[in-house]
């Protein structure tokens, strides 16, 4: 039976704890009486026999929905889209969900005689999978019947041509999807649900939406409104794609939503320590952490990127649901917290987040110093329901080596972003209102977000609107082990350990502030009281 | 006297090219110029530059197509404010022209006013020398006396600093420089380097062409980035940097060798050596001009994007008057710019005569040890 | 080679250095020489006449017991030989493309691999691609008539591949009782429920064995599609020709309590047919076909023998009329 998510308060007595710190990790003592660590709940047992488990849920459907079989017949247009490289984190072991999912709609699809049937990768303004990602997320199968005769896609939200404009909502915004996937007789979508914020009307609204449409929700406004983006009450980016996904469904749009849910079993037996609680450590742990620790300290970095990003996790799936939107949405988001949620008890003057090599926008690629603070700012700060687990005007401090680096073909715009906006200010309304036109309208990251596998032009404002909530929260931001020039051109403080950071923390919230360390990944939601 | 004079000795050019010392120069005590011909005049330098040509001469860089149009042994410096016997300040323009070696029949670029272009630099009453600082017969800066034609010789405002006036000739060769280029308007430009030529032409342009609406500077040094920016430029950028901020600017794209496809409508390359002709070669629009300001001397460089995209390479040597600046003299045009700027604060190191192997050194890499422009001062020299 | 010299009338010199023929050879000779002296007391004694026979315990064929095949001992060394000698063998002479394995991921019980059949080949190519939690506790069920005929033919099978004597003309209760109570004791089971190898390439009727086992002990089946061991070792040829294979794995059927097992063994032939029509076309028409019912059958036209081989085509033609254009040192 695993054991749920649990809060240490720190002692003498307590060992050092497991600090991520890119691709590596520290031992970090905290200090005693007046730390607490957040563990996750343990990975919770998987479906037994998850394909089944799969036809069971699209014969099965919630909400008002029909079985899958009943809204295919022959002669039919039939989209499926799916998750792009983003999820899930880090990559699951083949079979992924989506292809589990794909196929068992497609062997119904052809039981039921469908022929025009196209895929669809919705990777809103995401960098353009390649064909190996693809192979990986849909499988070999689903990806050799398709691709070839170009019925395998991947959204495209700068093509004119592509697109189809659905109408506005009552708040003013502009709805535009995918063509081909609001022209179809049903639109099947095909979700990995690894956090709350993944799913729902998101799915359809965000992934297959043009700029146009993505900028009425993603937005420093709409950022600063969502608290946290993990939990859809209280969030406005939610409450805007709801609305448009709301307008979608009444424009006849005939959405199949399917979601599905992971444990939260990240990493490889060789590597189980990272989800220990360290006084638990067998010899075996103990051994695995050193023996790593040790040769990563001696890895070049390329090397030890390209080693950490080749990790598969063993996730399993949890749950599958499929049926009418927001009726899954309701079921998968109850699983997803049952997995995730820690109950926390207040907050504290300090957080500190140790960040790992990974973020959505970095896999199979370089965790830049944008893609650093959104994952520390964005992702990590906002993994609470309630309130911050730091308080307002406390300090956060991040645990990464923050080189001033990046991939030259996934995130050409990021390096502009970095070198000529973040020089000027760090300001997210002062940067949306000078730069962002500019950047997402430029014709050459236009070209490469369409025809190579680069992110829109746009996409690393949105990395800073991520964090802007946070922004305006915090205190002071510090990175520990990052590199001083970048950390800097962030507008953050860099510091050499987690004591020097400590220090400079109590200079904004005094010598005996308490400290909060999110024992992430795997992930949580800290549940904030 | 005390002067540092070069003599023509290939033993020791070659010593320099392989050491850091610059051997051609030698302090010694020598007579002050005669005159040339009536009413030259004798005028006493207070502060003498070091130019990067001066670098190059005293290295064993500079090219052998001086050699003709020198005349040795020569006292270096032609960047000089002075005193006149009068008591009143000068700066020195020290192109030794027509009018200057009294050649009687001006040659056509004379007649025409463009004394910069002139073609009887080794006619008249003077021995061959392009510019006072490389002629045997009127000295140079680097002395505690110079022989000078009242022609040469433009009136420092009242109440400048030395330094600020120090500046007012580099300052001039920028301005010309500057308004080389043909006039148009919305431009995007690129000056490239910014030691004292660069961060005078950034100041130049910032100020005399309107038509730039986007001026890219390309500094390495911090205090090379503050000043660029405080001097007028829009954007300052690491070298790595240029091709994204030309990029950007302009909206171009960029191919797989890293060549922009639009680029910079003009690009000042103020450094002049291979790598920043190719990068200016690089970010420089089809049809656009590159101004070479620094002296380039032997370069190998890929002129093909030259040849297919029409692109105009351009010197850019000394000063006179300018069309594009309604005619002005750049000594005129200079006075304003540096004192607008105040590119007196340029002035950051100042070494006596006996010092000149350190000041040579400090000169030599001034970006990195925060200076720009290195100055002898002469005003504390005893005089005989 | 001699005689005329016309296109196609060589045989393909690349040629693995034992054929099966020479390798009988030498283990006659072997023997022969081998043969103890004939008389007694050397030689065992003969039996007189006038005295009756006991009648001779049945020790070969369907009786034979092969239980010493499973003791730690011959597990290791089966392990060694597999991994060490017959895995990069196989690996040479069939490279083979693996597919499927995904569907079978989340399985982690003993299973049955039924798998059409075409070589003697075939059953170590799929020893050596089964994943490693069935390799290590696999038994081939193999013909009682074919491989258990003589001691030492059953004693080298018994040990190479774990096999097992069935019956294939007629239903044995004994080697089903002892099957089953090797997949209730957590062993997986290799069989090719056509019965034997294919004599012309194509497919034959399945036997309804491998459901009716499946059923009884309730393990699912897993369908396996091997396609191109036939051109490396066809059946009756004695040369090897190295060239590729491909394996696919298909997607288990569970047996249901109340099913009837030749219906199932008509499900498991039309799977593996369509995992034969997925790696010819590709998955989704498959899927279409099967669902149709329209998938190409694995038993060929009907008709007389030239037009069942005329149908089969072979694809391996073209590259072997390439071949014999390669030069040294390509080609000696």
């Amino acid at each position: 039976m695993p054991r749920p998510g649990f809060v240490l308060e720190v002692d003498r007595s307590t060992p050092p704890i497991l600090t991520w710190h890119g691709e590596s990790f520290r031992l970090e003592r905290l200090p005693a009486e007046r730390s607490r660590v957040i563990y996750a709940p343990e990975p919770m047992e998987a479906l037994e026999d998850p394909d089944e488990a799969v036809r069971q849920a699209l014969l099965n459907p919630l909400g008002d929905a029909k079985p899958l079989p009943d809204l295919l017949f022959p002669g039919m247009r039939l989209t499926i889209a799916f998750d792009d490289i983003s999820l899930p984190l880090p990559p699951m072991r083949r079979p992924d969900n989506r292809q589990r999912v794909m196929e068992a709609v497609l062997d119904m699809a052809a039981t039921a005689g469908v022929d025009d049937v196209v895929l669809i990768c919705a990777l809103a303004l995401h960098r353009r999978m390649t064909e190996a990602e693809l192979r990986h997320a849909i499988g070999d199968r689903v990806y050799d019947a398709f691709a070839p005769s170009g019925r395998l896609l991947q959204h495209d939200a700068e093509d004119p041509d592509g697109l189809v404009h659905l109408g506005t909502t009552d708040q003013g915004e502009d709805v535009e999807i995918n063509r081909r996937a609001a022209e179809s007789d049903l639109l099947v979508y095909v979700n990995i649900n690894l956090v709350a914020m993944d799913g729902g009307h998101k799915s359809v609204a965000t992934g297959l939406a043009s700029y146009r449409s993505l900028r009425h929700h993603h937005n420093v406004r709409t950022m600063r409104h969502s608290r946290s983006f993990m939990d859809q009450d209280h969030s406005e980016l939610h409450s805007s794609n709801w609305r448009m996904g709301r307008l979608i469904a009444a424009s006849g749009v005939k959405v199949f939503q399917i979601e599905t849910t992971l444990n939260n079993d990240a990493f490889p037996e060789q590597m189980a320590f990272l989800q220990k609680r360290e006084w638990e450590w067998s010899a075996r742990d103990r051994a695995g952490y050193l023996a790593t620790a040790k040769s990563l300290s001696v890895t070049p970095p390329r090397l030890a990127r390209s080693i950490f990003q080749s990790i598969k996790a063993p996730h399993r799936m949890t749950s599958v649901h499929a049926g009418e939107v927001e009726a899954v949405h309701k079921v998968t988001t109850e699983m997803v917290y049952r997995q995730q949620l820690v109950p926390v008890e207040g907050q504290t003057d300090i957080a500190v987040f140790g960040l790992p090599h990974l973020c959505p926008y970095n896999v199979n690629s370089i965790m830049n110093p944008i893609l650093v603070m959104c994952m520390g700012l964005g992702y990590l700060f906002n993994l609470y329901r309630g309130k911050p687990v730091v308080r307002q005007g406390g300090v956060a401090i991040l645990s990464h080596p923050t080189p001033w680096a990046f991939h030259p073909v996934h995130h050409p715009s990021y390096i502009d972003f970095f070198e000529e906006v973040l020089a000027d200010t760090i300001d997210p309304i002062e940067i949306e209102k000078t730069y962002e036109a500019r950047f997402a309208n430029d014709e050459w990251y236009r070209h490469l977000y369409r025809t190579s596998h680069a992110y829109h032009g746009v996409h690393p404002f949105y990395m800073w609107y991520w964090g802007a909530h946070a922004l305006e929260h915090l205190g002071r931001v510090i990175i520990v082990g990052g590199e001083p020039k970048a950390v800097r051109r962030l507008g953050f403080s860099p510091a050499t350990t987690l004591t020097d950071a400590l220090e400079m923390a109590s200079d904004v919230v005094g010598r005996d502030a308490t400290i909060t360390h999110l024992h992430c990944p795997p992930i949580m939601i800290a549940d904030v009281s | 006297m005390k002067a540092l004079q070069i003599e023509r000795s290939l033993a020791r050019f070659a010593a320099a090219r392989v050491s850091a010392h610059p051997s051609p120069l030698r302090l010694s005590e020598i007579d002050p110029p005669d005159l040339p011909a009536d009413g030259w005049e004798i005028v006493r330098p207070r502060l003498s530059g070091i130019c990067g040509s001066d670098l190059a001469t005293v290295t064993g860089r500079s090219s052998r197509w001086f050699e003709p149009i020198v005349s040795f042994p020569f006292v270096p410096g032609h960047e000089v404010v002075a005193d006149r016997a009068d008591g009143s300040r000068v700066v020195v323009e020290p192109v030794l022209h027509c009018r200057i070696r009294g050649v009687e029949q001006l040659c056509r670029a004379c007649t025409a006013g463009r004394t910069n272009h002139c073609e009887r630099l080794v006619a008249g009453h003077l021995t061959p020398g392009l510019q006072t600082g490389y002629c045997k017969d009127t000295g140079g800066g680097w002395s505690l006396a110079l022989a000078a034609h009242p022609d040469q010789l433009h009136v420092v405002p009242d109440g400048w600093t030395d330094e600020a006036a120090v500046m007012i000739e580099p300052t001039a060769c920028a301005v010309h420089a500057a308004l080389a280029p043909p006039v148009g308007s919305d431009l995007t430009a690129v000056v490239i380097g910014a030691g004292t030529i660069g961060l005078a032409t950034i100041a130049s342009v910032a100020r005399l062409r309107t038509d730039v609406s986007t001026l890219i500077a390309v500094a390495k040094h911090p205090d090379q980035r503050r000043l660029a920016q405080s001097f007028g430029a829009h954007f300052v950028v690491e070298p790595g940097e240029v091709r994204r901020a030309v990029r950007r600017a302009t909206g171009s794209w960029v191919l797989d060798q890293g060549q922009l496809t639009g680029g910079a409508d003009i690009v000042w390359d103020c450094v002049g050596s291979a790598d920043s002709i190719a990068e200016a070669l690089a970010v420089v629009a089809p049809g656009g001009t590159i101004i070479l300001a620094g002296m380039p001397g032997h370069v190998g460089i890929d002129l093909t994007a030259l040849w297919q995209r029409e692109i105009r390479l351009v010197g850019a040597y000394a000063y006179g008057p300018e069309p594009a600046g309604g005619g002005r003299h750049s000594f005129e045009l200079a006075i304003d710019v540096v004192g607008a700027a105040d590119l007196g604060q340029l002035v950051t190191a100042a070494y006596p005569l006996d010092r000149y192997a350190d000041a040579i050194a400090h000169a030599a890499h001034a970006g990195r040890r925060g200076a720009t422009k290195v100055v002898f001062d002469l005003r504390h020299e005893k005089r005989r | 080679m001699s005689g005329t010299d016309f296109p196609g009338s060589h045989e393909p010199k690349r040629r693995l250095p034992v054929t099966p023929d020479s390798a009988r050879d030498l283990a006659a000779s072997a023997r022969a020489r081998l043969r103890p002296p004939s008389s007694f007391p050397l030689a065992p004694p003969t039996w007189p006449g006038t005295i009756p026979r006991p009648p001779v315990e049945r020790t070969l064929g369907v009786d034979y017991d092969s239980d010493w095949a499973r003791s730690p001992a011959a597990r290791v060394g089966r392990a060694v030989v597999q991994d060490v000698i017959a895995a990069p063998v196989v690996r040479v002479l069939a490279s083979p493309t693996v597919r499927g394995l995904d569907r079978i991921a989340h399985l982690n019980e003993p299973v049955i691999f039924a798998a059409n059949h075409f070589s003697h080949l075939d059953a170590p190519l799929l020893v050596s691609v089964i994943p490693e939690r069935w390799r290590r506790e696999l038994f081939v069920a193999g013909a009682a008539d074919y491989f258990f005929d003589t001691r030492i033919k059953a004693a080298t099978f018994a040990f190479l591949l774990n096999a097992i004597p069935i019956e294939r003309q007629r239903v044995s209760i004994q080697s089903a009782r002892r099957v089953s109570e090797m997949l209730e004791d957590g062993w997986s089971m290799l069989i090719f429920p056509e019965g034997g190898r294919s004599p012309d390439g194509w497919g034959q009727p399945h036997r309804a064995g491998a459901a009716w086992m499946a059923m009884r002990t309730e393990r699912p089946i897993i369908p396996v599609h091997v396609e191109g061991t036939r051109r490396i070792l066809a059946k009756g040829s004695s040369k090897f020709r190295p060239g590729r294979t491909q394996v696919t794995f298909g997607r288990p059927l569970k047996p249901a309590a109340d099913s009837d097992p030749r219906q199932m063994a008509v499900e498991l032939e039309a799977a593996i047919a369509a995992l034969a029509d997925e790696i010819e076309n590709d998955w989704y028409t498959a899927r279409r076909r099967a669902a149709a019912g329209t998938t190409p059958s694995l038993s060929g036209p009907d008709g007389p023998g030239w037009r069942r081989t005329w149908a089969l085509g072979d694809p391996d033609a073209e590259a072997r009329r390439r071949r014999r254009h390669e030069k040294w040192p390509w080609r000696s």
